[in-house]
């Protein structure tokens, strides 16, 4: 199954028999050799003759070279598709919606590959994506279009976060001419939507009359929450086309850095089209959640943000006089038991309902109007009112029992004590089980709880669905009531330890937490959202732009669209994620009317063109008669000189990474200005030896990175002499750098400023980009100056300030400073001839200065190879003063 | 002009070879002082004897010190010291100016860098050194290092140079490939040996000079005049080059022996301290027995 796109191309053949006289005809060139001593070659005679034929084997690979070269342009291709249609135009349908995104590069193949065919063909193109284009322009059909203008096009395609137009998309079809004949080959996601304007959509292109030919890749699955915000567990639902198999597949949680929290693999059975799946993970680990996928599997509906909501609670404690006293305090139990699940502020009523809490908690305090209005108010927003009932409450119980408006129920005056010393009573332990369907009926009631005293609820025909907790006896002692979208809680007793042990039972964590979680709506922002971060098709971040615009208040109105994506919209710090997944519909299969034909995505035996594979083997025969021609005339050099030059771009990359991973070695930045690099080799060159001489470190000879070509993490220090003649170096050495920095690499950056009068500010454009934090320079007290000598200044040829970054070791870098900066020159006062003899002069201070200038570079070292390790030699004076003491 | 890498290099070369006492001979002739002491009284700087003043010696002569010690007054002379006169020449023609790979120097460099060198060696001695060919004195002193660097560099003649003023009683080393006629050698060495002068003749060649490496078709150019051979099979010439070159070699040797001077070869793929030591080793031989 052989064919050719251009048979006549063959007819070259022909002149083969020329080609073998023509080299029987000429013998190879000789090689031209200067020599001096040609006097003494004068008259030598040889031998014998060399070959003057070309050797048969010879000749017989430059035939085959020329037979290549023409099978080649002929155009040769395996299973040649057969063209019935011969120049009929073809369309191409590409669903390019969020479904498409999980195989992409599959489907990317198969356009390639049709359009490649089409080409050979000189078929007119048509294309039709039926997503809306970020643009926010209309779905309609482009061309007809060029291979190559085609090509472009496809190659910038990409799946975007929204779903399919089908209806768009059928009208755009519906305007076509339709009196040419014209093939139809749609890529489709495989998804339908409930209105069935997918298969409206085939009908439509059946109808220009050339076929249609669907090509069937993987649809993409969605993920959607099932429980809302400040949930325990995230649990999320997988939505998927039902397949024959049971499909398998993991879902992670992620950090905003892209980390993995959480990995929980899941399997949705044959035929079904959605799985649960809880992902299980500690408190403090789901609030660093930032989003939630689907393990390879890149698309915007497999991507799910996380948004404020799965942040830490925040929870207010009304607390005037800010009381702290150990043990007594009103908040003392509360503030432990909730500091490892929420953010706790204190502060009086106004100032705590400004935060917008997540819920407030009140120990023991009665309140005025205002205040219970405010309170009221809020609650009804969404928010957790928590009370603590206490001494004063009870006092404040007016006649009625109706103490203020934020009371779940009414409350009988004066309380009861249990117990005391003057009561036969005795203290009361809690009911053996909670009452059901209330947030606490799952907790287990410990038995070493005792009451001591406690307010009474007024007996009330809705009291016992107001109960969450009982005594032993069946007085409440939590009760609870709805008001709005927020709940009001009124503990009996007190928040410390006055009336009950209760704040002292491992119960009280549990009971708060539950409660507090009870509080959502508080913090819902109002008004349109603006935009913040969006997602594309793959379900990557991106910062928003372009026509992106603010989402509607109403949820209802919330539509994924260009003008809309999914994605974080809302202000900083308040970020409401908007999710692709929880809008789509559920799955549904694409129903085709009868007479499409329908194939997978891959098929085994579509054309394959051979030409590549020809001009390489031509390629190879080149090279075998590179190296056979140069045997002839004495030397394989040349040719191995071309292999080496093909072969060997990407071992070099493998050799330098080798070289410098097997010794410990400073490193330079190639700048490109001559000067300047001999400088730094040199001057590292003797650092090097300098080190090793007085340390125990042994580095090696130092090499000279490209920024733009080499891997520079294997070395501890990286010098970059700044120098004018520089060019820029582009952002990917950029990132680079800042990775190195990130990842405990130290840059020494220097600009040797004072030498030939540089402004500073003219080296700005070389690290622009450069993620330097605040600097500050070093003073005596710095690790620089004592990681092995004890130094005042840090000279080199000149002798100026040294910046350092001040992080007051807060980092995971131990307080290692990733840049050291400075104006000194110090690979000047490093640099030596070949003999060891200084290569420049150091000012002001001669001789003297250049050892404190070795000694510096020894203390570089030492404090890139050992980082904080001296950092106690700091506080020796502090240290010593002590042990005086 | 000379790059100061070479002076440098040169300089570091002859502070590592051990230092060399000149056999000097009929330093008479030469005036100067130097060195060389004359084992008799006369201008110089050592020690040479006490005598009683005479008639005629002028009183600024008298050594009071010594006299005090004795009866009669006394003059304290110095040893008779003189200098030997050198005349380097390194070729720098163009058939110097090739090497057969790149790792090798150039001929021409290498030349320099032992005409340096042993310039180096010989000032420090208080020896006088020339360029041969130049109108300069002989000079003394390690100042004058990197003018004759400068002069040495700057010869750009293909032959050994005929000097206006040419040397008399001196020592002459010349450095070249000597790849010439050995007629035209000979008449240069012996106009030169006629003056009285001894030499030393130091070949330089490539090691591609001495074994011919080539093989296959080759057409080798001349480095000088561009004329051109042919080599079918330059393998083939091999034995018959070695031969030739051993004749050269051997007409160059007979012509030195001839006028009592030294011929030594030296290959650039060696270090050049083993040529320069053997050098040293003839210097500090009498002229009758090298």
């Amino acid at each position: 199954m052989l064919g050719f796109a251009s048979p006549w191309i063959l007819a070259a053949l022909a002149t083969l028999p020329a080609l073998w006289l023509l080299l029987r005809l000429l013998p190879p060139a000789p090689r031209q050799v200067r020599f001096p001593a040609l006097r003494l070659l004068h008259g030598l005679t040889p031998r014998r003759d060399s070959a003057a034929h070309i050797p048969w084997w010879l000749l017989a690979l430059r035939l085959a070279l020329l037979t290549l070269l023409i099978l080649g342009a002929a155009g040769p291709s395996l299973h040649p598709a057969p063209s019935p249609h011969g120049q009929t135009p073809l369309l191409l349908v590409v669903d390019d919606s969020w479904a498409a995104a999980r195989d992409w590069p599959q489907r990317r193949q198969a356009m390639t590959e049709v359009v490649t065919e089409a080409a050979r063909r000189q078929r007119p193109l048509l294309l039709l994506t039926t997503a809306r284009p970020p643009d926010g322009g209309a779905v309609a059909v482009q061309g007809p279009l060029s291979a190559g203008a085609m090509q472009s096009r496809l190659a910038a395609l990409a799946p975007k976060p929204w779903p399919s137009d089908r209806v768009a998309a059928r009208q755009a079809v519906a305007a076509m001419d339709h009196d040419r004949v014209t093939e139809v080959i749609w890529i489709a996601d495989g998804l339908d939507s409930p209105d069935h304007a997918g298969s409206q959509l085939a009908g439509a292109l059946q109808s220009l009359g050339g076929g249609v030919t669907v090509l069937d890749g993987q649809s993409g699955r969605s993920l959607s929450l099932l429980n809302d915000g400040g949930g325990e567990q995230p649990m999320v639902a997988v939505r998927s086309l039902p397949s024959a198999t049971p499909q398998r597949l993991a879902i992670r949680g992620l950090d905003a850095a892209g980390q993995a929290l959480a990995r929980e693999e899941a399997t949705i059975p044959a035929g079904a089209d959605q799985a649960a799946i809880t992902l299980r993970l500690p408190v403090e680990l789901r609030n660093r959640l930032a989003w939630l996928d689907i393990e390879d599997e890149p698309s915007a509906a497999a991507t799910l943000l996380l948004d404020e909501s799965w942040k830490r609670r925040i929870v207010g404690l009304v607390d005037e006089d800010g009381s702290t006293t150990p043990l007594l305090a009103p908040f003392y139990y509360v503030e432990r038991a909730l500091a490892p699940f929420a953010e706790l502020g204190r502060g009086d009523i106004p100032t705590l309902l400004d935060r917008r809490p997540d819920a407030l908690i009140l120990a023991d305090r009665p309140l005025n109007e205002s205040e219970s209005d405010a309170l009221a108010r809020w609650v009804r927003d969404g928010g957790a009112l928590i009370r603590f009932a206490g001494p004063r409450l009870a006092a404040a119980i007016p006649a009625g029992g109706q103490l203020d408006s934020a009371m779940p129920m009414r409350l009988r005056p004066g309380g009861r004590s249990l117990g005391g010393a003057m009561s036969w009573t005795t203290p009361q332990g809690l009911a053996r089980s909670f009452p059901t369907d209330t947030p606490l009926s799952d907790l287990k009631a410990p038995d070493d709880v005792k009451v001591l005293s406690q307010v009474l609820a007024e007996p009330d025909p809705g009291l016992n669905d107001k109960v969450w907790a009982h005594l032993a006896d069946g007085t409440p002692l939590i009760t609870a009531d709805r008001m709005g979208r927020g709940w009001v809680v009124l503990v009996h007793v007190t928040a410390n330890t006055t009336w009950s042990n209760l704040p002292l039972s491992g119960l009280f964590p549990d009971l708060l937490r539950r409660l507090v979680a009870l509080g959502a709506g508080g913090r819902a922002a109002s008004g349109t959202l603006a935009a913040g971060e969006v997602l594309d098709g793959f379900g990557l971040r991106h910062p928003a732009g372009g026509i992106v615009q603010s989402l509607p208040a109403e949820p209802a109105q919330r539509r994924p669209s260009p003008e809309t994506p999914p994605g974080l919209y809302g202000p900083e710090g308040s970020r409401q994620a908007f999710n692709l997944g929880p809008l789509l519909p559920p799955p549904a299969a694409l129903e085709l009317p009868a007479g499409i034909q329908r194939q997978p995505l891959e098929s085994a035996d579509s054309p394959r063109d051979l030409s590549g594979l020809a001009f390489a083997a031509a390629l190879l025969l080149v090279l075998a008669d590179l190296l056979l021609t140069a045997r002839l005339r004495g030397a394989a050099l040349a040719g191995l000189v071309l292999l080496a030059m093909v072969s060997g771009q990407a071992r070099a990359a493998d050799d330098f990474a080798l070289k410098a991973a097997l010794s410990t070695r400073l490193a330079f930045v190639h700048t490109g200005d001559g000067f300047v690099d001999g400088k730094a080799r040199s001057g590292l060159t003797a650092l090097s030896r300098v080190v090793g001489e007085r340390s125990t470190a042994r580095l090696d000879a130092p090499m000279a990175v490209d920024l733009e070509r080499d891997p520079i993490l294997f070395f501890p220090i990286v010098y970059w002499p700044l120098s004018l003649d520089q060019k820029p170096p582009s952002a990917a050495a950029i990132a680079k750098l800042n990775a190195y920095m990130r990842s405990g690499g130290m840059l020494v950056l220097d600009t040797g400023a004072q030498q030939g009068g540089a402004d500073t500010t003219d080296f700005a454009p070389l690290i622009q980009g450069l993620a330097i934090p605040p600097l500050s320079s070093v003073t005596g007290d710095h690790v620089l100056t004592r990681a092995f000598y004890l130094l005042k200044q840090l000279p080199g040829r000149w002798d100026g300030a040294v910046w350092v970054v001040d992080n007051g070791g807060g980092d995971d870098r131990d307080g290692v400073s990733p840049v050291v900066v400075g104006a000194n020159d110090w690979i000047g006062a490093w640099a030596t001839d070949a003999q060891g003899r200084p290569s420049f002069p150091c000012v002001p201070g001669g001789e003297r200065q250049r050892e404190l200038a070795w000694r510096f570079g020894v203390n570089l070292v030492m404090y890139a190879l050992t980082g904080n390790y001296k950092a106690d030699q700091v506080h020796l004076p502090a240290i010593l003063e002590r042990l005086g003491q | 002009m000379i790059p100061p890498r070479a002076l440098a290099e040169a300089q570091d070369l002859a502070a590592r070879l051990p230092p060399l006492l000149v056999a000097a001979e009929r330093v008479a002739a030469s005036l100067a002082g130097g060195t060389h002491g004359r084992r008799r009284p006369g201008p110089g700087e050592t020690f040479w004897q006490y005598r009683r003043a005479q008639p005629g010696d002028s009183a600024a002569a008298i050594d009071w010190r010594r006299s005090a010690r004795g009866n009669g007054l006394y003059l304290r002379e110095t040893e008779w010291s003189a200098t030997q006169s050198f005349w380097l020449w390194s070729d720098t023609s163009g058939s110097m100016d090739w090497r057969s790979g790149p790792d090798l120097p150039e001929k021409r460099d290498r030349a320099l860098l032992m005409s340096l060198a042993l310039a180096a060696l010989l000032l420090r001695l208080g020896e006088r050194v020339a360029v041969l060919g130049t109108s300069e004195a002989p000079a003394t002193g390690p100042g004058s290092l990197p003018r004759l660097a400068a002069e040495l560099a700057a010869r750009s003649g293909s032959t050994i140079p005929r000097p206006a003023r040419p040397p008399r009683h001196g020592e002459v080393v010349l450095v070249s490939d000597f790849l010439m006629p050995p007629e035209q050698v000979s008449a240069q060495v012996s106009a030169l040996a006629a003056l009285g002068n001894g030499g030393h003749l130091l070949q330089v060649l490539d090691p591609a000079e001495e074994t011919l490496p080539y093989a296959g078709r080759v057409r080798f150019i001349d480095t000088e005049d561009d004329s051109e051979v042919l080599a079918r099979r330059a393998e083939d010439w091999r034995d018959d080059y070695a031969r030739r070159l051993a004749q050269h070699r051997d007409a160059l040797a007979a012509i030195a022996a001839a006028h009592g001077w030294s011929f030594a070869t030296h290959r650039t793929d060696h270090p050049p301290q083993m040529a320069l030591l053997a050098l040293q080793v003839r210097l500090a031989r009498p002229r009758s027995r090298r």
